[in-house]
């Protein structure tokens, strides 16, 4: 009985102790905290996803550039926006296959490259680090020279990267990031020169799937469309950033993905913009230069990606995507007065269209990619004349079809790249094409939406996740 | 002994499960030479963190091996605790995708069995494992 008792008492002591130890015991104790404010940065300097602080980071790499190219590309269209490459004496192309000289990696995206004195330049978005990174390349080798970033977060929606950079003839390097932000950069050095951020100083509001905006240079000019609430279009210094002149934005335009495009109308020299609400035309030179010569706004899609064409003295072509189709602008001046109308305007199966790529003008003809809802012909690759938008006078085959792939003349010759990585090569006659070879030039290649460049024989290319250089002459 | 090669090491991960040992003997070490000491880590922040501090969520290494203090804006010193270390090489891959590529994996000589056939070794895709003299144990980045 005694002992019963004992080992009773035993008992509730060894279990009230394990329980007691049970409670009492910390199992996290050995555990260290992950709490903001471990690595000892001074109190408010802590970063916020939109604290972005334009061109911050820079890394210069090893390679030095190879030698300098002859030729450039400054930017969206080359330098004089019309995608046209002429030689005195026409390229003789490499016989056989193009030589790839070089491919890198990129984040996904569908900005394409920009060439100045054997550089390359690709703005970027790498994922990894949340971060819009302008890359500069040797032209020849590939090689990445600098680079230049800063963190903007941001979410995947068909990739990341948009814009072409503009390079002005002295070599400054101008970029739109894909939420508005202007850097702009000494090309050779990477030295950062002046940003500017478009939400924050123009109020501009970033249309879906991102700024595609390519900045424009003009001489010693940079000229963007915001298209913000109170401005439209400025003029900058574009070695300080300094503004120097600004158009109203009174007829309320919202920015597209549609680029400003110089044109002469009559002996005017314009700044055309199509902006979500219209398009519009501004002074690009004399005592009235920024202010706003006309508008006009029988042009409302939605979403507008390629830009205006110029077709003649005063006659513009404007097209867009997403079942929007095309129109004729014609723009007159009477007594001094500025005066635009829509002449034609008509759906994506009624006529010449395209949904991303901005059409060629070249010798008389209108060079396009018809889109996805462009009737029997969709996605071919079609020669239009300025007097008839509404009949092709040439379709490429059935089986060559390119999707929003783009487009660009070099010598008489069309190089169009099939949205899955397939260069094709026409010869370009009076009124029609000639298929002269085809090659898969990205393999397995994935959304190949990106502009091509050119310079001293070399074709630049990319698709969403690659930029290649190819040889194409001998 | 084994050693890794850092220009050949392309991070697959390998080196964490291959290993005969529990915890890998492939640890994470630091250049400070060659580091940039940026604010912006690619081998310490994780791909689209919200904000760029030192909480767990922002964090890239799964065993929290690796720390940071601030130096003077914008430079932050970065320290690997060996002990936390797995070799899994992520903040590998992250600072040399975008960085200087200061971090790069090593196998810890006073942790290797020296094994006469290194497991990892037959299975790393790259070849970045091999065998190298006593002398040169390691193959370090800020040493010539």
């Amino acid at each position: 009985m005694k002992n019963s008792r004992i080992i009773t008492l035993v008992t509730i002591a060894v279990w009230t102790a394990v329980l007691s130890g049970w409670h009492l015991y910390d199992p996290s104790g050995g555990f260290t905290q992950f709490v903001p404010g471990a690595d000892k940065r001074p109190p408010g300097s802590e970063r916020k996803a939109d604290d972005v602080m334009i061109g911050e980071f820079f890394m210069k790499y090893d390679a030095t550039l190879s030698g300098e190219s002859s030729e450039s590309w400054l930017g969206f269209r080359g330098a004089d926006r019309t995608n046209i490459v002429r030689h005195s004496v026409p390229l003789k192309l490499t016989e056989g296959e193009f030589k790839e000289l070089w491919s890198v990696e990129t984040g996904e995206g569908h900005a394409a490259p920009a060439v100045w004195k054997g550089r390359a330049y690709v703005l970027d978005y790498n994922e990894q680090l949340s971060s819009d990174a302008l890359r500069c390349f040797d032209l020849k080798t590939g090689e990445e020279l600098w680079r230049r970033w800063y963190r903007v977060p941001m979410k995947r929606n068909h990739g990341f990267s948009r814009t072409i950079p503009a390079i002005s003839e002295d070599g400054r390097v101008v970029t739109i990031g894909p939420e508005g932000h202007v850097m702009c950069c000494n090309g050779d050095t990477g030295e950062l020169v002046w940003t500017m951020d478009l939400k924050k100083r123009f109020s501009t509001e970033v249309p879906f799937w991102y700024a595609g905006q390519c900045p424009l240079i003009m001489g010693d000019e940079l000229i963007l469309a915001p298209a913000g609430t109170d401005t439209l279009m400025v003029g900058l210094d574009v070695a300080t950033g300094g503004v120097r002149w600004a158009t109203p934005n009174d007829c309320k335009l919202k920015m597209s993905h549609s680029s400003v495009m110089p044109m002469t109308l009559g002996s005017k020299s314009t700044l055309v913009y199509a902006g979500i609400g219209g398009v519009c035309g501004v002074s690009a030179d004399g005592a009235n230069k920024g202010k706003m010569l006309w508008f006009c706004n029988q042009w409302q899609p939605s979403v507008i990606a390629p830009s205006p064409l110029q077709l003649n003295s005063n006659q513009i072509f404007l097209v867009a995507g997403y079942g929007a189709g095309g129109g004729l602008l014609q723009v007159d001046q009477f007594g001094g007065v500025w005066q635009a109308k829509i002449t034609d305007q008509y759906k994506a199966d009624k006529g010449i269209s395209s949904e991303q790529q901005t059409p060629i003008l070249y010798k008389g003809n209108i060079i396009t990619i018809l889109p996805k809802d462009g009737g029997g012909m969709r996605e071919r690759v079609s020669i239009y004349q300025p007097g008839n938008l509404h009949r092709a006078v040439w379709n490429s085959a059935n089986d060559e079809r390119f999707g929003l792939g783009p487009y660009i003349v070099i010598d008489d010759r069309l190089f169009a790249l099939k949205e899955d990585g397939q260069l094709f090569v026409y010869e370009i006659n009076d009124d029609s094409m000639k298929l002269l070879r085809k090659q898969n030039v990205i393999i397995d290649g994935a959304d190949a939406w990106g502009p091509m460049a050119y310079a001293d024989g070399m074709l630049l290319l990319r698709d969403a996740k690659t930029v290649k250089c190819f040889k194409i002459n001998d | 002994m084994w050693q890794i090669d850092p220009e050949k090491c392309l991070q697959c991960g390998r080196c964490q499960t291959e290993c005969v040992l529990s915890v890998s003997a492939v640890k994470c070490f630091h250049a400070n030479q060659v580091c940039g000491y940026c604010d912006l880590c690619g081998g310490y922040y994780r791909a689209n963190v919200k904000e760029l501090n030192t909480a767990a969520e922002n964090m890239m290494c799964p065993t929290g091996a690796i720390t940071r203090l601030f130096v003077e804006e914008p430079y932050f010193e970065y320290t690997i605790d060996e002990s936390l270390c797995n070799g899994c090489g992520k903040c590998v891959k992250g600072c040399s995708s975008f960085g200087n590529g200061s971090l790069f994996l090593q196998i810890q000589q006073e942790l290797c069995l020296n094994c006469n056939e290194c497991k990892i070794s037959k299975v790393c895709v790259s070849g970045a494992i091999q065998r190298v003299p006593v002398r040169q144990g390691y193959k370090l980045k800020d040493h010539a």
